[in-house]
């Protein structure tokens, strides 16, 4: 038997249009933490997905315990005792913890004999069991939809010890979570591994390689780079192989000049479809020249916040002001005239249409003013010159220029695009939710760049980031929401990462009280 | 076999691959593939499938069949080919305008039933002169239509109650309804139908003399491809088409966008059913000039087709509606020179449809093999 | 009042066992318009057979009866395929397949049964005729007053639809099949992870609703209108659907609309008759299930929560 518990060799993938991995090798020993470092796009997802069996390698061989493997189906993958976190998770939404964990492996029990079906109750106490023994503590009779992402992540790692995995490979585990919850996760993906299980870990995080990794390899544009040995490589080596070139981790970024008011939001509540509070009594203003953050983990109200002000979610409560007018009741179209530009969390069902092409998206929201209509009719010159000077200013790259549909686009690109579209507006209120989410590096650091000069040009910009880095790099003031409730607001310079961590959980504030 | 199968896959990327044409070169495969299918069932059947499709085209005053009775030529086929056509043109307009704003309008049938009959009521059953009632029948029917349409579309946005289901219960309704009030008031003992209309509302002048032949003159047809412009023109063209358009593409951006959805969907049922009541006066005041009750036009079913294979393009349309009507009016003339059940006719619009609701499909397959073959090129220069 | 409830249970029934295999398809992720002609081919093969080998049966025999229940159910299974095709492996809109599927179903059934009698039978007819079924009445429960109907002038297939009911409840929510049925309509993401593979499940629930909207359409053609003909189209495929949609794709809240939708058109009929009014206002009667349904629609389609993944198409490699 070979002494690694995983080869992969000479693994090539290609996807219409680009290779996802070329001629990439790894081999991973059994009990180690193996992380897979890159970029977003670099290959890392893809790779693994082959592992799991999600899709097959155009070239070369996976080998498991020394013995050649064609890992077909996730099924055969889970009889290789392999299992996968997947970064977006993989959970039947109306289903309880337990009838998600035994999804596919449904006991063969038999009613009188003959009957089959699924006897929950016998499943909920082996759930409990397992939960109990990893310290992952789970009801296992709550519904998915009713428990928090780290919860759900729970889940899924229950999943995958309830059918034996051996090999735990972790997609972006830590993507979502807070700083609290991070450290929990990474004490708990230790212990697997001192229990005996070998764990890969796919992130372009480097502390969190740095903290818990034995060895590293990475990943570029589809190429393996390098494979190190965490322990006696620095972060910035890692992050230079990353990247393929030096990189700054600062913002730079001049002291805020805070101007007039632009943005005052007053006791807002949002109720979602089934009638609950998902904001609850929001209050919290911006100024001109200001970057206000809201930090909080996924789904504690801020998406509503956002889609509040700018109108797609209506305010059951509370008063919105911008520039002292009340825009509480206004429709979408009057409050983009009076100055919202915003930059939706998904850009690709909200802000573009993917199949319109991309000089009919760049005028998605003034293509009924002149020059582009004219009493109702539109004019395609007016389309096709603004289109491309858009794409001048703002270096958007695509196929066939204006005439590109937009889903054929690189995500980077389609951001560029839609941030394009939105600082054109000129409007005195910026709103960003999640701007540089699955974009790589250099895309982030210059969308960071291009806020920065918004506000430096005098804009109220209201960001919105599960990433709490970006938060601490730009934000000028914080505020951190919980369960629909703003815990804290203060000058992101009197806070620490760890403490606006505290505040997303809820915890800080309750000790304060 | 490897490099047979390479030998079609590179005939498939030639013929459909050029994605400029494929909005045009898909629907023709299509509708070959269909008439291949429809040839050999007639083959089965035992008939010659080429004379039957000539007979189709016969009927329809396309070819000249053998022989004509008095008064009759290609060109009264023709003719009368064309009041047929007319509605039918409308009806896929109708879909058509609801289909691009993501909605689909089963219930064109019983919209056109709605306006033939409100319309018969108020005008055909009038004894205003020609002058007053022929534009007042159009009026009247792009009237009742839209209101039908409305109905729809506001169910849709305040309800959230899926458009297929409510015009199917409106197909119903308003054929029984109506039925109803023909067997009890407007019934012709002798035909079993409503009272026909007046001459003077009539759409389609009939039996008119032309030199020493007899024929009916649709008057509508010229409208329907006025007006397939004009639809052309208002979706391609207009803020109202690229805002139907956004919507029927991403509800969730155009709604970002500022558009207001559920205003954009009830105009575009609006649309649809002024476009169906249009269909609904030229087929009952134009080509029936009476109303059989219990019965929905097949037109309206149809149309689905029509528009399908058109990819709802409303010049495309003009063809591919000329193309199910000749196979649908040509039916009766097949049926009677080579003995096959018309109904066969509806079979092939039928497998028509089928082929086109795969599109979608054949057009993701075509790209993947021409991926495929520049692939494999590529490795072999390497 | 007898007559609206044994009336009223003859209508709903077929129509809940069509709703159920809506639900099924549904639950499953895949839009299910087709109902209504995947009924109209059941009933039709069905029928086929039945006048097929009536010839061999004294008239009083009940064997081609059953025998066509059988075929509905499979011609139905058989039709669905085309669905299936189309939405699991074309990845067409689900929509415009469904509508498609049952105007091919019409002009199909049309053509054939005209050319078949034509052809083989050498009568000119465009229906199949078959006759009324027989009607059991159990003896002691029919004796209950007011709801001993329930149990008088049974049709047989009544019997067997509550069965195979009971069984598709079962199925659908205490077995392993069920539960990844309807997980595949949640996330079908979530059901491929786990190792199970969606388009066989999503294969066999539509699969299950042909052949329960052909045991459905065969159903009427034996009941209301004892011969199969074009017909059988009058939408009771849509019918179904409303009521799968009150019933928010549970089985037994859609056996209430179901009933709830015979006994508005029976009672109807009974006040027809009762008021003597003429035949031409049993027209009117006929629009009551469908006006009942878009006044439930009216009141009820915000309040429901459709699958979630429900019309989507799958693809496996997008994430």
């Amino acid at each position: 038997m070979s002494e690694y518990i995983i080869e992969m060799k000479h693994i090539t993938k290609r996807f219409p249009g680009i290779v996802a991995n070329q001629d990439v090798t790894l081999q991973i020993k059994k009990g180690e933490i193996f992380a897979l470092l890159g970029e977003n796009g670099a290959g890392k997802s893809t790779l693994m997905s082959m592992l799991f069996g999600m899709y097959e390698p155009d070239e070369g061989e996976i080998w498991i315990r020394g013995k050649k493997e064609n890992i077909t189906s996730p099924s055969y993958a889970t009889k290789l005792n392999i299992g996968m976190v997947h970064q977006h998770f993989k959970l039947v939404s109306n289903y309880t913890i337990t009838e998600n964990i035994i999804l596919g492996l449904e006991n063969k029990d038999k009613k009188f004999g003959f009957l089959p079906w699924v006897d929950l109750k016998k499943a909920d106490r082996k759930v409990a069991e397992l939960s109990k023994q990893y310290g992952l503590e789970v009801n296992p009779t709550d519904v998915i939809e009713d428990i928090n992402v780290s919860i759900q992540q729970r889940v899924e790692i229950l999943k995958m010890l309830y059918r034996e995995a051996e090999i735990l490979i972790f997609d972006e585990p830590t993507a979502v979570l807070t700083p609290q919850e991070i450290e929990f996760l990474l004490k708990i993906i230790k212990g697997l591994r001192d229990g005996g299980k070998t764990i890969i870990l796919i992130t372009h995080k480097l502390e969190e390689i740095k903290q818990v990794a034995d060895r590293c390899a990475i990943l570029n544009r589809g190429r393996l780079i390098d494979v190190l040995d965490v322990a006696t490589t620095s972060t910035k080596t890692m992050a230079n192989k990353m990247v393929g070139r030096e990189v700054s981790f600062q913002v730079e970024k001049k002291p805020a000049n805070f101007r007039e008011t632009v943005l005052e939001v007053k006791n807002l509540t949002v109720r979602n479809q089934d009638h609950f509070d998902v904001v609850k009594n929001v209050s919290f203003s911006i100024h001109g020249g200001e970057i206000f953050a809201i930090a909080g983990v996924s789904g504690n109200g801020q998406i509503e916040v956002a889609d509040a002000i700018a109108g797609l979610a209506e305010a059951a409560e509370g008063q919105i002001i911008l520039n002292g007018v009340d825009i509480t009741h206004e429709s979408i179209r009057k409050r983009t005239l009076q100055g919202i530009s915003y930059i939706p969390e998904d850009r690709q069902s909200y802000g573009l249409v993917l199949d319109f092409t991309l000089e009919e998206n760049l005028a998605l929201k003034t293509y009924f003013k002149e020059p582009f209509s004219h009493h109702g009719v539109l004019n395609q010159s007016a389309f096709d010159e603004y289109g491309k000077e858009l794409i001048d200013r703002y270096d958007i790259r695509s196929g066939q220029g204006i005439k590109t549909i937009v889903r054929s686009m690189s995500g980077g690109n389609q951001q560029k695009a839609i941030i394009g579209r939105e600082i054109e507006l000129k409007s005195p209120l910026m709103i960003f939710v999640q701007p540089t989410r699955g974009l790589d590096i250099g895309a982030i650091e210059n969308i960071h760049r291009q806020i920065i000069q918004e506000r430096d040009a005098g804009k109220a910009i209201l960001l919105i980031s599960l990433e709490l880095d970006e938060i601490m790099d730009c934000a000028d003031t914080i505020g951190v929401i919980y369960n629909g409730q703003i815990q804290k607001i203060a000058d992101a310079k009197t806070l620490t990462t760890n403490q606006v961590g505290e505040f997303m959980m809820g915890v800080k504030a309750d000790a304060e009280k | 076999m490897q490099k047979n199968n390479h030998t079609i896959k590179k005939g498939f990327v030639r013929l459909l691959g050029n994605e400029r044409y494929q909005a045009v070169s898909i629907p023709l495969f299509a509708i070959v593939l269909s008439l291949l299918a429809g040839a050999v069932v007639i083959f089965a059947l035992g008939k010659n499938p080429l004379v039957a499709y000539q007979n189709l085209l016969q009927g329809s005053g396309i070819l000249p069949k053998a022989t004509y009775a008095g008064h009759k030529s290609m060109l009264t086929d023709f003719m009368s080919f064309m009041n047929a056509w007319t509605p039918m043109l409308f009806a896929s307009l109708a879909v058509a305008v609801a289909l691009r704003a993501g909605l689909f309008n089963i219930g064109v049938s019983g919209q056109m039933l709605v306006a033939g009959f409100v319309t018969t009521l108020l005008v055909g059953y009038s004894d205003l002169p020609a002058p007053v009632a022929k534009p007042l029948v159009l009026i009247c029917g792009i009237i009742s239509g839209a209101l039908v349409g409305a109905l729809i579309g506001w169910m849709k946005e305040k309800f959230n109650i899926n458009e297929v289901v409510s015009s199917i219960m409106i197909n119903y309704i308003a054929q029984y309804v109506i039925s109803f009030f023909i067997n009890t008031y407007y019934v012709n003992p002798v035909s079993r139908q409503s009272n026909p209309v007046s001459k003077a509302s009539r759409l389609t002048l009939m039996d008119t003399t032309v030199g020493d032949l007899k024929m009916d003159i649709p008057l509508g047809i010229v409208l329907a491809i006025i007006i397939a412009i004009a639809v052309k023109f208002l979706l391609d063209r207009t803020t109202f088409g690229y805002e139907l358009k956004s919507v029927g593409t991403s509800r969730n951006a155009a709604k970002y966008a500022g558009i207001k959805v559920g205003r954009s969907m009830v105009m575009a049922f609006v649309v649809s059913g002024a476009l169906a009541g249009l269909a609904g006066v030229t087929y009952y005041l134009g080509y029936f000039g009476s109303i059989q009750p219990k019965v929905l036009a097949s037109t309206g079913f149809d149309s689905i087709a029509v528009s399908l294979l058109a990819n709802s393009n409303p010049i495309g349309i003009i063809f591919s509606s000329f193309l199910i009507t000749v196979i649908s009016k040509g039916s009766t003339y097949m049926n009677s020179a080579s003995g096959l059940e018309s109904e066969i006719a509806s079979v092939i619009t039928g497998v028509i449809l089928l082929f086109s609701a795969c599109g979608a499909f054949i057009r993701y397959k075509v790209k993947s093999m021409k991926e495929e073959l520049k692939e494999s090129e590529e490795r072999g220069n390497r | 009042m007898e007559r609206i409830i044994i009336d009223g249970l003859s209508f709903s029934l077929p129509l809940f066992i069509m709703a159920i295999g809506g639900i099924y398809s549904e639950k499953s992720g895949i839009t299910n318009l087709a109902l209504e002609g995947l009924q109209g081919v059941g009933a039709f093969f069905g029928a086929l057979v039945a006048v097929s080998i009536a010839g061999n049966f004294s008239g009083n025999s009940q064997v081609p009866y059953y025998v066509a229940l059988l075929f509905a159910v499979i011609g139905g299974t058989l039709y669905s395929l085309l669905h299936a095709l189309l939405c699991i492996r074309f990845k067409a809109n689900q929509v415009i397949s469904g509508v498609v599927i049952n105007i091919l179903a019409s002009a199909l059934t049309a053509f054939l049964t005209k050319y078949i009698n034509r052809s083989v039978f050498g009568a000119a007819s465009d229906k199949f005729v078959l006759g009324v079924s027989a009607k059991w009445t159990l003896p002691g429960l029919s004796q209950i007053p007011v709801l001993g109907a329930v149990f008088k002038d049974i049709y047989p297939f009544e019997i067997i639809i509550v069965v195979v009911a009971i069984i598709a409840w079962y199925v659908m929510y205490k077995t392993p099949y069920g539960m990844n049925l309807r997980a595949c309509g949640d996330n079908p993401h979530a059901v491929d992870a786990a190792g199970v593979d969606v388009a066989k499940v999503r294969l066999i629930a539509v699969m299950v609703s042909g052949g329960l909207s052909g045991l459905a359409g065969i159903s009427f053609a034996y009941s209301i209108s004892a011969n199969f003909s074009s017909s059988i189209y009058v939408g009771y495929g849509y019918l179904a659907i409303a009521a799968l949609i009150f019933g928010n794709w549970t089985i037994l809240p859609t056996l209430g609309s179901c009933l709830l939708f015979g006994f508005a058109r029976s009672g109807g009929y009974f006040l027809v008759q009762k008021l003597q009014m003429p035949s031409s206002y049993s027209d009117l009667v006929m629009t009551l299930p469908y006006v009942v349904t878009l006044l439930l629609l009216i009141f009820f389609s915000k309040y429901n929560r459709s699958p979630r993944a429900l019309g989507e198409i799958y693809d496996k490699g997008k994430r």
